[in-house]
């Protein structure tokens, strides 16, 4: 006698829709989401979005539901004019009220320009595919130099100043703002407000060749005094142990052609400044996250991490000189 | 059929094909744009990045009551022959005559008088916003 298994059968196609909408939300939060505002600028494009939404679900259901209605002859003895008070009503005075209604609310979201207080400036320039960070507060004297990532103080409004070396990028925080072009051989200027403090992550809006999806940064918003706090240590040279092995060992296999060390290389600028990396959440511009065991891997080959960057690959180093160049760049902070 | 045509041709509403009636309000349109544009933009490469742009507001008002204005006379004409010919049942430019085309071009004319005074305004809004050439 056997026993016969009742069959089960599991339907996930209830769950499907959940599931879906699940991902869709996910969307929603997060250090990368225009939906989940952390800047002045943010906040107005996340309420735009939803107002929009809304006024877009109304109207499309008032044109189905006409539509309907008229299929489903609906409208009962309709008199002459009703074709043309529908046509005039719906296809010239409606549009015209909202799209003008929509323009001057656009209009009135632009950023006050007209007073140009002394304020913090972030000069970004974008690079295939990499950011150099340039930052010029009122009162400094120094600029403070670094690359792929941005520290903000909350609440205070900083004026980013973009440019390119070589193609069109897009840089863009979405959590903070909107995005805007960087053009080569011109200069944007983007006006943001970051409102609470936390880790976010910007990103490369424009398609700029072969690892432009890998073209990203971190974004540090501080509290004001932590900021200053920052920026103060940011002039002053990072701590660099006089006999650590890896030191000598940066020096004497050139990497000191390309990236400057704070203190103790400054000749070098094709490549991103590394004074204070150790300090940073991410390398290769906000590819990987920033432990010892990452940078050798890509000092070792960084097209295998980054596809089409200049930098050469140092395999022919032994590993154990890379590990020590690794740990060198790990402790500059 | 015919002898509502031949009603409708007795009815003095003009006649002939005058494209520049359809394209003058457009016309209108496009020479506001061109004042608006070129003037703000000759005039911030000229005053700088932090010029105030109130001569380009006082421009762009100027240029806006001048076309709406001139849009108004084009549109007055418009509506009288739309006045004279939509008496009856006669949207449908059905006929084959002069009277016919010139009825359904002054009708074309006076939509595109419709959309060229609204294409100005959204032009103008602008002007009211902004403050300064940045």
């Amino acid at each position: 006698m056997h026993d016969t298994k009742p069959e089960i059968t599991i339907s996930f196609g209830p769950c499907l829709p959940i599931a879906a909408m699940g991902l869709l939300l996910s969307g929603c939060v997060g250090r990368q989401s225009a939906l989940a505002p952390a800047g002045h600028d943010a906040e107005q494009i996340s309420n735009l979005f939803w107002v929009m939404t809304a006024g877009a679900s109304i109207i499309w259901a008032l044109v189905l539901g006409t539509a309907l209605a008229a299929t489903l002859g609906l409208f009962k003895n309709p008199t002459r004019l009703t074709p043309n008070i529908l046509i005039v009503g719906g296809g010239v005075v409606f549009p015209t009220v909202i799209l003008g209604i929509l323009l001057i609310f656009g209009l009135r979201l632009l950023p006050n320009w007209q007073s140009e207080p002394d304020r913090l400036q972030i000069h970004v320039h974008g690079e295939q595919w990499w950011w150099r960070v340039v930052y010029r507060a009122p009162d400094q004297i120094e600029p403070v130099i670094s690359a792929n990532e941005i520290h903000l103080p909350a609440g205070q409004a900083v004026e980013f100043v973009l440019t390119s070396a070589d193609v069109i990028h897009s840089f863009w925080i979405p959590s903070i703002g909107g995005k805007l072009d960087m053009i080569p051989g011109r200069t944007t200027r983007l006006l943001l407000e970051a409102t609470r403090p936390g880790v976010y992550r910007g990103v490369c809006a424009e398609y700029c060749g072969t690892s432009h999806a890998k073209m990203a940064f971190a974004v540090v918003v501080h509290e004001p005094k932590d900021f200053n706090a920052w920026l103060e240590d940011r002039t002053s040279d990072p701590n660099i142990g006089t006999d650590d092995p890896g030191r000598k060992i940066f020096l004497s296999s050139g990497c000191a052609a390309c990236h400057r060390i704070r203190g103790l290389t400054e000749i070098g600028s094709v490549g991103p400044d590394l004074s204070h990396i150790g300090s940073r959440r991410t390398i290769g511009a906000g590819i990987a996250e920033n432990t010892p065991k990452n940078l050798a891997r890509w000092i070792t080959d960084p097209a295998h991490m980054k596809p089409a960057v200049q930098m050469p690959a140092y395999r022919a180093l032994p590993p154990e000189d890379i590990a020590a160049i690794a740990r060198f760049l790990s402790n500059l902070n | 059929m015919t002898n509502h045509l031949q009603k409708e041709v007795k009815r003095e509403t003009g006649e002939g094909t005058d494209l520049w009636r359809v394209i003058l309000a457009p016309t209108i349109w496009a020479v506001h744009f061109l004042v608006c544009y070129v003037g703000a933009a000759i005039y911030c490469e000229k005053a700088g990045r932090m010029a105030d742009l109130l001569p380009v507001r006082l421009i762009v008002g100027t240029a806006t009551f001048i076309a709406l204005a001139g849009l108004a006379a084009v549109f007055i004409s418009l509506w009288k022959v739309r006045g004279l010919s939509s008496v009856n049942d006669d949207y449908n430019y059905a006929g084959n005559t002069p009277e016919e085309r010139h009825r359904f071009l002054s009708h074309v004319a006076l939509m595109l008088c419709v959309l060229s005074g609204v294409a100005i305004l959204y032009a103008a809004f602008p002007a009211l916003v902004l403050e300064v050439c940045r």
